[in-house]
């Protein structure tokens, strides 16, 4: 409930969506992303960077899902994966365009997330975490053995450098371009769930049948926030693809929900701020412990048991605490 | 005519697998309501008990499939006294989360403490061959159909006939009724995850001498067994059963007469047909067990 009413108080106290005040950190905080990439020359924490703001935008858009409308999907990392796949196919076999791409790929996940959503929607909340997760499987399966088109195991390579007026091929420019796309993620989700559409969801997720009451369809707003996460998923796909240069039938794998689920839950799932944290925590400290795969996964795991017993709203619940007392 | 026979034989004994499988997550379902999703690392830990009773330490089968079960009847309570009780008045968003984190955990240590290769433990039954007629079936194979059936009666009548059985159908019909009567919920539950764990074990000690054991087998296994689960009703254990039989014969036909390399894709394309058409699955009765 409370969740509620905060949304609703910063439409009205808030016409640009930010508090007059908060400009000054804003400024601040956009000065640093412009120049870190012209102080820091390291490749490897470039390259981990790159990484945070491409986890950022993946967790924002998941978060729509799972955070705001309420139902656990498990479908994320294959709306990437197409994402990934159609870029990497348009790009090599018919040389189209980034934004060309882009948009083909947001349509198309935003088509199957229709097209699974609807079935899955149907019977339970339980039904749509088993259908999603049916879906992802298949999409692996397709991608593993679809030979013709995706090469299977060989993966999609050679995917060439995008150009956005100028060509996009170091790793500042790359930088450059996931911060941009996490930052724009960002603003567009802040806008929307201050929004009458925002508020819908945060109202199906607290309460179905008094949503409903209020003429708020739930199965509508349900399969608005899931296609429109499934897009921003294609979208952050696409750009994945550009940046590694190949695309492989385990970048749709289930350890991808893994590890967005453990940044919503480190950050607190329907907060913008927790997911950001998570997102930008959760992916650069492995890389900077340097340890091995089979190890990160079982410190997720752990880390994930421990936060469900002990923080149950993830970071997010910490500030609020404190903000509290 | 002959492949159409060895697929059906083939899909039968397949089907008793993913039954004992899919009865113990459904039995979860079916009580407290929880998504187990590492149900398919029971099966795992399973044939690695297995492994290493039966061909480390050389103990006989009979006695390995007893350790097996029992075994997996003490993992699964270890497991409801670490993941599940802990997050048991929660949302069940965040116990499926739980389940999830623990699935990852037990399939991580497993590669860390076993290794990554592949190991088998083929029983002196896997490659003796009964011939009927062109029939061709391993021991192995019959055993597997032959114990799971007893396993059905058994269990129907732990279900039916006694107190504790009959307690665990009244909380998966009214939870808050079935307090009130003085059904002790966190006993029921306990008793629930040890007998669908040691359920998971049986099938891994009949089913893991035919195939090849790693830490990684029980992943795809526990996506079917949902999709099992689903096409039978959710929560409905007789459901289940014929689901399970109906995969099992779907996918070894699909084997043949359509592609290998998508047999893994059959079982979801089954429940996503239930979930359109027959969303309350085979026998579209309420949920129940």
């Amino acid at each position: 409930m409370q969740t509620v009413q905060r949304g609703a108080d910063s439409t009205i106290r808030r016409p640009f969506g930010f508090a007059p005040r908060s400009f000054g950190v804003w400024t601040v905080v956009g000065a640093v992303l412009v120049v870190v990439p012209q102080v820091i020359h390291d490749s490897f924490v470039l390259d981990v960077l790159i990484l945070a703001g491409l986890y950022v935008g993946f967790a924002l858009t998941y978060d729509l899902t799972v955070g705001y409308v309420g139902s656990l999907s498990l479908a994320h990392p294959a709306f990437f994966g197409i994402g990934a796949y159609v870029t990497g196919l348009l790009a090599t076999k018919l040389h189209t365009p980034i934004l060309v791409n882009l948009i083909a790929a947001a349509v198309l996940a935003a088509l199957f997330a229709v097209a699974v959503g609807i079935p899955s929607f149907r019977l339970s909340e339980y039904s749509f975490a088993v259908g999603t997760l049916g879906f992802a499987t298949v999409g692996q399966v397709v991608a593993q053995n679809w030979i013709d088109v995706t090469d299977g195991p060989l993966c999609v390579t050679n995917i060439p450098k995008p150009a956005i007026f100028v060509t996009i091929d170091s790793l500042p420019a790359f930088y450059y371009l996931m911060t941009a796309a996490a930052v724009l993620i960002l603003l567009f989700m802040h806008r929307l769930i201050g929004s009458r559409i925002g508020r819908s969801f945060k109202a199906v997720r607290e309460n179905e049948v008094m949503a409903e009451s209020v003429g708020i369809n739930p199965l509508k707003y349900k399969m608005l926030a899931f296609s429109l996460g499934a897009a921003g998923a294609a979208g952050i796909g696409t750009l994945y693809a550009y940046f590694i240069g190949i695309v492989c039938p385990t970048d749709l794998a289930l350890t991808g929900t893994l590890t967005l689920l453990v940044i919503l839950f480190i950050g607190g799932s329907g907060s913008l701020r927790g997911v950001v944290l998570g997102a930008i925590l959760v992916t650069a400290l492995p890389e900077f412990l340097r340890i091995g795969d089979q190890w990160r996964l079982l410190l997720y795991g752990v880390a994930l048991l421990l936060i469900i017993n002990f923080l149950p709203n993830g970071l997010e619940g910490l500030f609020h605490r404190r903000s509290r007392t | 005519m002959q492949l159409f026979i060895d697929q059906l034989v083939n899909g039968v004994t397949l089907g008793s697998v993913y039954a004992l499988v899919a009865i113990g997550l459904s039995l979860i379902f079916g009580i407290v309501r929880l998504i187990n999703f590492a149900h398919g690392e029971f099966f795992m830990l399973g044939a690695y008990i297995l492994f290493f009773t039966f061909v480390q330490a050389q103990v006989p089968y009979g006695l390995a499939i007893v350790l097996c079960v029992v075994g997996m009847g003490l993992v699964g309570a270890i497991f409801y006294k670490i993941v599940y009780e802990p997050v048991m008045d929660r949302k069940w968003t965040a116990q499926l989360v739980a389940t999830l984190a623990a699935s990852v955990i037990l399939t991580n240590a497993a590669i860390l403490l076993f290794g990554g290769t592949q190991r088998g433990a083929p029983t002196s039954l896997s490659n003796q061959v009964l011939i009927l007629g062109t029939l061709r079936v391993s021991y192995q194979r019959l055993l597997a159909v032959a114990v799971t059936l007893v396993a059905f009666f058994l269990l129907d009548l732990f279900i039916t006939r006694t107190r504790i059985g009959r307690a665990m159908r009244a909380v998966s019909q009214n939870r808050e009724v079935a307090q009130v009567v003085g059904i002790n919920i966190r006993w029921i539950a306990l008793v629930t995850f040890t007998v669908s764990a040691s359920l998971a074990g049986l099938a891994a000690a009949l089913i893991a001498p035919l195939q090849t054991i790693s830490p990684t087998m029980g992943a795809l296994l526990t996506l079917k067994a949902f999709a099992i689960v689903v096409i039978g009703g959710l929560g409905k254990v007789t459901g289940a059963v014929y689901a399970a039989f109906l995969v099992g014969l779907a996918e070894s036909l699909a084997t043949v007469y359509v592609s290998s390399e998508y047999k893994d894709a059959v079982a979801f394309l089954l429940m996503i047909a239930f979930l359109i058409w027959r969303p309350r699955g085979l026998f579209g009765q309420k949920v129940g067990i």
